[in-house]
């Protein structure tokens, strides 16, 4: 069994960006690929691509000889869901009517933030460090100024609107942890108490605010006014990634000697998980402030509707909002 | 040896004549020194009739040739003028003369200046260069003022066009270039050139070329360039690199060449293998490469007879940024004609090895850099193509040594080439060519008047990784047992700039992933 699953993981490799900030990856998007097969209970072995930060391709995953890669179809997560021993982690989950307003909120708002935030709010030392340092300081610093240049091209961002800008990518993120804040409550997941790819997005994008960007970074203090936030990332951080091997700079490197993520009611003793049980217990005034909550959520979509109809400001949508959403269903 | 100023006189009518007409050859012209010509002139009152001035032009220069051919004429250069130059730099004109100075006989002074005028036309810049005797002061006996005329080009601008053999590519490059002369006056030429070759190979550079630059031994020459490599069908990668290059030291057996670049490595297609697709992405070239050449073959097309020798080191990532390139690579080529002394009949034996390996911290672990390996294959002769371990007959480029199936996917048809092989050929670290070719005369006297002539012969060679502790599963055995081989024979037609071969292969060995095949080919070579 253990040599089993010991070629498995020889067979199954993840490549990613470098590991920093004490982080398996640095990189949100190979973070996300990343924690999304750790939830999957996927044996695999980590691997690192350090000298291509501009590539699309990049976080890929080898299985043998087949590869998928991040630029294709849609997305890595989307196709790993169809990769043999991995699964749909979504099945169930991804036809709920609150599915699709999430992942909008997670890969527009959010992702936007954070890219935001890396290339141009910061004074981009974070950025460098996880795309560009094991570069020549030459190559690493143009492809830098490239990419920043193409972010303020992707977000309309001239000198005279900046700080208009600015403001609007921090309120839009704002608004989406407020709302995500609200969808969660205490729970250990987002959707139904499982997890999902959903999770595996949120908590990639939530580590690398909390990790990767300075205290002064404004992104960083907004989404560390909502404390279950923070303890939702922590504790999965704790649970997925310091469980096992610390993350190191090492090609063989494998960080899945822990996989106690699981989609039924917990059963680890560990204090984390302590900690859920006892906060299970829903009381009425939880529930009252779930279905407030999902009102609040639901008025969000509506605003991020009418945004994305009416403003066009955004230059990589691929999420379709279905017009179904606009009559979905409040119930529990 | 024949008379300097015989060889003058058959090669230009007008060097005995005073005031030489403009000639595009070689012009001299030399007066006698004053105080000796006086004793056999005679001593003329009157104004001269053209018809017997002419005569004692004649006179004076028969004197002269036969005192040249007798005896070693005594004379010293008291000056050196330069006329005729508005843009040049005097001391870039100056700096051609050498020798003329320290002449001390009539016949050094004249080998001298036929040296420094074709050292003068040598830099491009002028129309027309001419060198004149005139006698020294009448104070300073057996002494001579030496007259550089010269006449800058005119048309500054030049374009150029041509065909070159890039055998570390295996390809044929077609280049157009357009030329400008002594920007600056010190005999500098810039120029512009746009290079398409095989292998979808683009270029586009900018180069300058200073041959004096001043205390520096060797012209200086220095280009910027933009290369993109097109390797998708062989390895699934593509290659682009940005940078300049520093010609440092340039003679007949020395070359020292400073490169910085910025090389990039992309797969559009997405098929690569797993090493090629680690290897992807950008690195920063910053190396020295140093090519000593030693060619004493009677002949680069048909050689029948001498050796020749070639040692290339290239050394990687001369920088402080330990990010950079690091590799050490070594080529050597050694080849050996001999001739039989029948039927013009030769034996051409050649034998080229090559390794690369990384270096710097860690370097047990690293690979070497993918375009610094050894590909093996081409449609290039290696008789004339001298320039390590690069080619076998029969094989296609990059047709041969370690390989990796490329990326499987289950959802495309993967029939974008019906014969594609779905391997990706990696290159070697090591690298090991050899080669025997016996070329003789044909019996058809027509064809031994053109060159043309017939050969036999075998090549052998092979490529192993030795990188990433593959070092430890190599043994020199399994290395010899696994050279792919191959004969046969054909035609090569020589020409002056390239041998054209039309030859018929039979593949003795190969591995089942090489691109090599028995049949019948045409090749051209250029002598590198």
């Amino acid at each position: 069994m253990m040599e089993e699953e010991s070629e498995r993981r020889r067979r199954h490799t993840l490549v990613v960006r470098k590991p920093c900030f004490g982080l398996p990856t640095g990189c949100p998007q190979c973070l996300s690929a990343f924690i999304f097969l750790k939830l999957s209970k996927l044996p695999f072995t980590l691997d690192f691509h350090l000298n291509y930060p501009d590539s699309e391709q990049i976080p890929y995953f080898e299985a043998g000889d087949s590869v998928v890669y991040n630029n294709e179809k849609d997305g890595i997560i989307e196709s790993l869901k169809k990769e043999e021993g991995v699964g749909d982690l979504d099945d169930g989950v991804s036809s709920l009517p609150e599915w699709i307003p999430t992942k909008v909120m997670l890969t527009t708002w959010l992702a936007d933030a954070l890219e935001y935030e890396l290339w141009v709010g910061d004074d981009g030392s974070s950025a460098y460090s996880i795309y560009y340092s094991d570069l020549p300081w030459p190559i690493g610093k143009v492809l830098f100024w490239k990419k920043a240049h193409w972010v303020k091209h992707k977000h309309g961002i001239t000198k005279d609107n900046a700080e208009v800008k600015e403001e609007e990518i921090y309120g839009r993120a704002n608004s989406a942890y407020d709302a995500l804040s609200m969808w969660l409550g205490d729970e250990n997941y987002l959707f139904q108490n499982r997890s999902s790819s959903m999770d595996a997005i949120f908590l990639s994008h939530a580590l690398v605010v909390l990790h990767a960007l300075p205290e002064s970074s404004m992104l960083r203090i907004k989404f560390s006014e909502h404390t279950n936030l923070v303890r939702y990332a922590q504790r999965h951080k704790t649970e997925l990634i310091e469980a096992g091997t610390s993350p190191s700079y090492d090609p063989s490197f494998n960080s899945d000697a822990s996989s106690s993520a699981s989609r039924a009611r917990s059963t680890s003793s560990s204090k984390a998980k302590s900690k859920q049980k006892s906060k299970r217990e829903e009381t009425k005034e939880e529930k009252t402030l779930r279905k407030r909550a999902k009102y609040f959520v639901a008025a969000q979509l509506i605003a991020v509707f009418l945004f994305v109809s009416i403003m066009s400001g955004y230059a990589g949508g691929d999420v379709e909002i279905d017009d179904d959403d606009a009559g979905y269903d409040l119930d529990d | 040896m024949t008379h300097p100023l015989n060889h003058n006189a058959a090669q230009n009518d007008d060097v005995v004549h005073p005031e030489p007409e403009d000639d595009e050859q070689e012009d001299e012209d030399a007066e006698e020194e004053n105080d000796d010509d006086d004793d056999v002139l005679p001593n003329l009152r009157a104004p001269p009739s053209p018809a017997s001035k002419l005569q004692q032009q004649r006179f004076k220069v028969e004197t002269l040739a036969r005192r040249l051919s007798s005896e070693m004429v005594p004379i010293r250069v008291h000056d050196i003028v330069v006329n005729g130059n508005t843009k040049t730099k005097d001391w870039v004109i100056e700096a051609e003369l050498k020798g003329i100075e320290t002449a001390t006989t009539m016949q050094d002074l004249m080998r001298a200046c036929e040296a420094a005028i074709a050292r003068l036309q040598a830099l491009e810049i002028f129309d027309s260069c001419k060198v004149r005797l005139e006698p020294g002061p009448k104070e300073l006996p057996n002494t001579a003022n030496v007259v550089v005329d010269v006449v800058e080009a005119n048309n500054t601008v030049s374009g150029e066009c041509g065909v070159y053999t890039k055998p570390s590519t295996s390809s044929w490059t077609l280049e157009c270039a357009l030329k400008y002369k002594n920007l600056f006056g010190y005999g500098d030429i810039w120029d512009t050139s746009l290079a398409y070759g095989g292998s979808q190979a683009t270029e586009l550079s900018l180069g300058v070329y200073a041959p004096l630059i001043k205390r520096l031994l060797t012209p200086i020459v220095a280009r910027i360039m933009l290369v993109s490599q097109d390797w998708q069908e062989f390895s699934s990668y593509k290659e682009q690199l940005l940078g300049a290059s520093l010609g440092l030291i340039s003679t007949k057996h020395h070359d020292l060449v400073y490169t910085l670049g910025w090389r990039t490595l992309t797969d559009p297609s997405q098929t690569s293998s797993r090493s090629i697709r680690r290897q992807l992405g950008h690195g920063l070239l910053s190396s020295l490469k140093y090519i000593f050449k030693m060619d004493r073959r009677n002949s680069p097309i048909r050689p029948t007879r001498g050796y020749a020798f070639l040692s290339t080191t290239h050394l990687g990532g001369l920088s402080p940024d330990h990010r950079s390139l690091r590799f050490l690579r070594q080529e050597f080529d050694v080849r050996l004609a001999v001739p039989f002394g029948f039927y013009n009949t030769a034996l051409n034996l050649g034998i080229s090895a090559g390794a690369v390996f990384p270096w710097g911290q860690g370097f047990m672990n690293k690979t070497s850099p993918l375009p610094e390996r050894f590909y093996l294959g081409g449609d290039f002769s290696p008789v004339c193509t001298l320039g390590g371990p690069t080619t076998l007959w029969g094989f296609k480029t990059r047709g041969l040594g370690p390989t990796e199936p490329r990326r499987q996917s289950r959802n495309r048809d993967d029939d974008n080439n019906g014969d594609s092989p779905g391997w990706d050929f990696i290159g070697g670290d090591l690298a090991v060519t050899a080669f025997a070719d016996l070329s003789f005369d044909l019996p058809i006297k027509w064809l031994r008047e053109h060159g043309i002539h017939g050969h036999v012969f075998a090549g052998s060679g092979n490529a192993a990784k030795l990188t990433q502790h593959e070092y430890k599963h190599f043994s020199p055995r399994k290395f010899l047992e696994s050279f792919r081989t191959s004969v046969g024979c054909g035609i090569v037609i020589p020409t002056r700039l390239f041998r054209l071969e039309g030859n018929y292969f039979h593949i003795l060995r190969k591995d089942e992933h090489d691109r090599g095949k028995t049949g019948f080919r045409f090749s051209f070579s250029a002598p590198s």
